[in-house]
């Protein structure tokens, strides 16, 4: 039990350096809002300039939420109405156009509550 | 980000101590390398100037995805440790319903497990097996166990999408969004369970998308309503397949656009045209709804307000062909309309993160809105409804709702029954 909390530990002193090396401390050049509602983000596209460092600031406006960016490999919950909200930074290196989507099922329209990121 | 999976699974025993040394030693020199800076230098705040840029930070990331991960914070789960989450979702409703001058009556109303699956990024699968009823007391009603909804979408573009099998038909607000949490009083509202069937699905197919600047739209081909269900009292609500016999030789076409655009506004537009006459040969009434609805929070404030208007065509041939052939005239109307608004105020502060809400909805419709020529209305089917109560959440997906329901009718006969709702709902 203690070799496995030794090793969280370790793992997540070194993954919050990792994050630190990549952004540096650097503050971010774009600081979007996102809220999530069955069965939709809102906004549902953002444009990005190519280098930009991003944060999304994700609430959600009833049930817990997924949130996943496949190209960025991110993958988190956004928590429930009024339980505070989840910020997520990413640099956009390359230009193109990047799906996000909800990686919780939540209903109805889960499968289709999406959105794209464009970077140009 | 494995953290963040909980399919992860950390090898056990001894490799699990090599794995953790070889971290440490890669975390000292990492440490050495940045000197004395902070390792938690990520917080949102820090506006610390960096001096390696990051397309050229080292490690993990610069295996260089599209879009790096630099971090994630705030109130995000990382940890499962904090709640259970099941394989599957969905969601139930007990309620206790009681008519005056009648008992209580306990119903285990819905009970629905929703089961997805991701073929592929592009090919997902989505479905809702539900009992309803499974518990009634002092009824007849009859439990039912259905295949609520089971479809594909074949995702294309965010414009442009392919979706197929048993689909809500996307009218009104509720018919699609209808876990418990998610609306005020224990049951559906009146409008969107006679003037609007509920829970309407059908097999169908057709095309759903996100046009850009908020508006989002649903447009299928589905199974027609059958007509010989048709009545005074319910309307069209009867006459929904659900997917069972369904017939798609006169497929109908239903469409729905809705703009969320501003935060917190939902406006919504549904319009559906179809034959229903599958079962009633030489009668085939064109059934068309026209329905617009719309929700907005201000602070404290909700609203929720919905207009439902149904023409039918050639009801009075259908009224006379099922008086031949059932011995009874189902005084099918012509039109039909409904509307309802529900104001609603949350009374907690919001610190509190409990949440209490008092709604009041006022409801007017009337099944027999116009009469094909040679039928006379039925007056006790022009009606209207206050339901007011509270809904509390402890936490946003569960639901103890309370309603007084006062109905009233035209009837100067006989008299609508007022009722009381007590209901609990929760989705997981
Ligand atoms: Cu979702």
């Amino acid at each position: 039990m203690v070799v496995l909390m030794k090793l969280l530990t370790v793992t997540l002193l070194g993954y919050a350096l990792l994050a630190a090396q990549g952004d540096g401390g650097r503050k971010p050049d774009r600081v979007i809002s996102i809220a999530a509602e069955r069965f939709a983000f809102n906004p549902s596209k953002i444009t990005l300039k190519q280098g930009d460092l991003v944060e999304f600031v994700l609430t959600s406006d009833d049930t817990d939420h997924g949130f996943r960016i496949p190209s960025a490999g991110i993958d988190l919950a956004i928590p429930p109405q009024s339980r505070g909200e989840a910020r997520v930074r990413f640099i956009a290196k390359e230009k193109g156009e990047f799906a996000f989507e909800c990686s919780r099922p939540c209903g109805a329209g889960h499968n289709l509550m999406r959105g794209i990121i464009e970077v140009k | 980000m494995k953290l963040l999976d909980p399919s992860f699974t950390p090898p056990a025993g001894q490799i699990l101590a090599q794995r953790v040394q070889e971290l440490e030693a890669k975390l000292d020199a990492l440490l050495a390398s940045r000197g004395a800076a902070s390792p938690l230098a990520a917080t949102p705040d820090s506006t610390a100037p960096t001096s390696t840029p990051p397309s050229q930070a080292s490690g993990p990331a610069a295996a260089s995805p599209p879009l790096q991960a630099v971090s994630i914070t705030g109130d995000f789960q990382t940890a499962p440790d904090t709640e259970t989450r099941l394989p599957v979702t969905g969601y139930m409703d007990f309620h206790v319903n009681k008519d005056s001058g009648d008992a209580f009556r306990p119903d285990f109303h819905r009970f629905v497990l929703l089961f997805g699956h991701s073929f592929s990024s592009r090919i997902k699968f989505w479905s809702e097996l539900e009992v309803e009823h499974a518990l009634v007391e002092g009824g007849e009603e009859s439990g039912e166990i259905a295949i609520e909804q089971a479809y594909l979408d074949f995702l294309i573009t965010p414009k442009f999408n392919l979706r197929a099998g048993m689909l809500l038909t996307p009218v009104g607000i509720v018919n699609e969004r209808h876990e418990p949490p998610s609306f005020n009083g224990v049951e559906r509202p009146f409008v969107e369970s006679v003037i609007i069937p509920t829970t309407w699905r059908e097999l169908g197919l057709g095309l759903t998308g996100d046009l850009g600047r908020g508006f989002r739209y649903r447009t299928y081909l589905t199974s027609a309503l059958d007509a010989s269900r048709f009545n005074a009292e319910s309307g069209i609500a009867e006459g929904k397949s659900s997917g069972f016999d369904a017939n798609m030789r006169n497929p109908a076409t239903v469409a729905r656009l809705e703009f969320a655009g501003v935060r917190r506004l939902t406006l919504g537009a549904s319009l559906y045209s179809g034959l229903a006459g599958s079962q009633t040969p030489t009668v085939n009434p064109r059934v068309t709804i026209a329905n617009v609805d719309g929700r907005y929070s201000f602070r404290r404030f909700d609203v929720r307000a919905l207009y439902a208007h149904t023409w039918i065509s050639r009801a009075g041939e259908l009224n006379r062909l099922m008086r031949q052939q059932t011995g009874v005239n189902p005084n099918v109307a012509s039109r039909m309309r409904g509307y309802y608004v529900e104001p609603a105020v949350h009374l907690l502060p919001r610190r509190l993160r409990h949440d209490l809400i008092a709604f009041s909805r006022y409801e007017r419709y009337n099944t027999q809105q116009k009469m094909p020529d040679g039928f006379l209305p039925l007056a006790q089917f022009n009606r209207s409804s206050w339901v007011t109560g509270l809904t509390y959440k402890p936490v946003p997906d569960v639901a103890v709702k309370f309603d007084y329901v006062f109905n009233q009718n035209q009837s100067a006969v006989l008299r609508a029954l007022n009722g009381i709702n007590l209901g609990i709902g929760w989705w997981f």
